[in-house]
């Protein structure tokens, strides 16, 4: 278990201190695969850094299984960490890189060719690490992190750079680690990669928490949906469901061919029946459901630090 | 490739009362310094450069050194590609520490090992006993092949007193440097800045200090670290000013000790 309490960090700057952590708190729990979530620069790094004792807090705390991490006898043990695929000698082989990794923390030298076959690196173990593609890397790096065979595992953006398979065979891992029991701590800048490893949010952005919560919740309560409606008495059809409580709005067709109705607040077989009571026709009843991306973007809209342009997604239905 | 078993987590979170000690990062190092060839090439070019250099001004100086005229000593000869072989052994010092963090591999090793004056006590350790080993084969070397020449003209010198003290001094100073170098490492955290500074210090500053007039220039050229650390490394030395071997080995002493104690403080307190 992971538990941060008012986690600060404040880089000094020439302009002033800039805040890249703001007090936050959250619990990662054990027995599901956390996602850490939020745009470049939100703090993901700065608080998994926190977390292995790298970076100092400004104030606040972060433990790891209820202890300062800088306390843990042998922290390999405690907590396994891809931080950087890149944070390895080029010149050292993979199999060399785990050794000294194992000797630090006592752990039995037998231990580098489980976690080499673990990832499935066995047959290059002997080759310098310089000549490892991305994937290879970050493969090495999950190998480092289960040597000590830890409770809690902590992956910051472990598919950065990764081919479709690579991506596959993390997110099974990740799935697996929770499976057994352990505590996963996944950080991702893409939202899509999350919907589809984590069972738990945790939203930063520019240092605060935006949301904390199940992926299901997180869908319900930001990824928003409405019913498209398409009739030709398009404008008699919105007064009849207006008249049952429904939020209704009359939009320009995407295909740009005439109108559309979007319907909130009552779903799509109520409407149906409603216009069928009325004898009226209807061409079109479709759910819409924004995916988690919108939702994401919609969420950290306002604390993305660099704006490519108006990144606004619902300018199109106004 | 797909991960199909992965072994299940002890349930209480292991944590032995008494954990991997002081051994395990020192092997930890060693595991690190010994699996990178920059350190092999290092070290090799110590020995030839500290033994080949010492041989090859032996061979080329003697029937001048035995003959009337000469104005110097064979002492100041017996050992003179230490002078070299500092080179390389601040070079190691550098890398041992800057690869980590031009790589990024320090955020590993210090995850791995959270105490950090564990870590810059393990790699003090490790890099200095490898250089006081190589280095003092060096100038043995060195003494072997070059007194061979100086002996042929009857100038030999007998492995006792000084020459013995000058060539375990020799492996006293090659570690004084790499551990001086270790120490900058920590302070500039950058290879080439690290290499320079100490090279600066070490050959060029410390003949420059010669140009401050005065007992000021005197005492400086004295005090500069790689002049009061070299004495100890010869039988007679070439500049008469430096002080006493013994002395000049405890003044550079304290000038590393006295960086590895900044080294530590900054290393704790700044951000991986």
């Amino acid at each position: 278990m992971i538990r941060a309490h008012a986690l600060t960090k404040r880089f000094p700057g020439k302009d002033g201190d800039r805040v890249a952590v703001d007090g936050i708190d959250f619990v990662v729990e054990p027995g599901r695969v956390t996602g850490f979530l939020g745009p470049n620069g939100a703090g993901k790094s700065t608080t998994m850094r926190m977390i292995l004792g790298l970076d100092a807090p400004t104030s606040g705390t972060v433990s790891v299984n209820g202890h300062r991490y800088a306390a843990a006898q042998a922290p390999l043990r405690e907590i396994g960490a891809l931080l950087d695929a890149h944070a390895i000698h080029p010149g050292r082989s993979a199999r060399d890189h785990l050794r000294w990794m194992a000797a630090s923390n006592g752990i039995p030298t037998t231990r580098v060719g489980e976690v080499l076959d673990l990832v499935g690196l066995e047959s290059v173990a002997g080759q310098r690490a310089g000549r490892f593609s991305l994937g290879m890397g970050q493969r090495l790096g999950i190998a480092a992190a289960m040597l000590g065979d830890p409770p809690v595992v902590v992956l910051d953006e472990p598919v950065n750079g990764l081919d479709p398979e690579g991506i596959r065979w993390v997110r099974t891992f990740a799935r697996q680690l929770a499976d057994e029991g352990r505590t996963v701590f996944v950080s991702s800048h893409l939202m899509s990669e999350m919907s589809l490893m984590a069972d738990h949010l945790i939203v930063i952005g520019r240092g605060r928490i935006l949301a904390d919560c199940s992926m299901g919740d997180f869908m319900t309560d930001h990824a928003a949906s409405y019913v498209r409606v398409k009739a030709p008495a398009l404008t008699e059809v919105g007064r009849l469901l207006q008249s049952r409580d429904a939020e209704v709005e009359m939009v320009a067709s995407a295909t740009g061919q005439g109108s559309e109705l979007r319907v909130t607040g009552l779903d799509a077989p109520a409407i149906g029946e409603a216009v069928a009571a009325r004898g009226l026709v209807l061409h079109e009843l479709t759910l819409v459901r924004s995916s988690l991306e919108d939702a994401f973007m919609a969420l950290t809209a306002d604390s993305v630090e660099f704006h490519a342009g108006s990144a606004s997604l619902q300018g199109s239905a106004r | 490739m797909t991960a199909t078993s992965v072994e299940r987590p002890s349930t209480t979170s292991p944590r032995p009362s008494s954990g991997p000690g002081f051994g395990a990062v020192l092997r930890s190092e060693w595991l690190k310094l010994s699996t990178v060839r920059s350190t092999w090439w290092t070290l090799a070019a110590t020995f030839v450069l500290g033994a080949g250099l010492t041989v090859l001004i032996c061979w080329g100086n003697a029937e001048w050194l035995a003959g009337g005229d000469a104005d110097e000593s064979p002492g100041s000869f017996i050992t003179w590609g230490m002078m070299f072989a500092q080179i390389s052994a601040a070079i190691l010092g550098a890398l041992a520490v800057t690869t980590e963090y031009s790589t990024g591999m320090i955020r590993s090793s210090l995850a791995a090992v959270p105490s950090r004056g564990r870590v810059l006590a393990a790699k003090s350790l490790v890099v200095t006993t490898v250089l006081f080993v190589v280095g003092t084969l060096t100038a043995l070397a060195g003494y072997a092949g070059g007194n061979y020449f100086l002996d042929r003209e009857g100038i030999g010198i007998a492995l006792e007193g000084d020459m013995l003290r000058a060539v375990v001094g020799g492996g006293l100073f090659v570690a004084g440097i790499g551990l001086f170098s270790v120490a900058v490492g920590f302070l500039l955290r950058h290879t080439a800045a690290t290499i320079s500074v100490v090279l600066a210090l070490m050959l060029i500053l410390g003949n420059m200090a010669n140009l401050v007039p005065g007992t000021l220039g005197e005492w400086l050229v004295k005090l500069m670290p790689g002049n009061a650390g070299s004495a100890v490394s010869m039988v007679v030395p070439f500049n008469p000013m430096l002080l006493e071997p013994w002395t000049g080995f405890a003044v550079f002493a304290f000038e590393t000790g006295a960086l590895l104690a900044l080294a530590h403080v900054l290393l704790r307190r700044r951000d991986a």
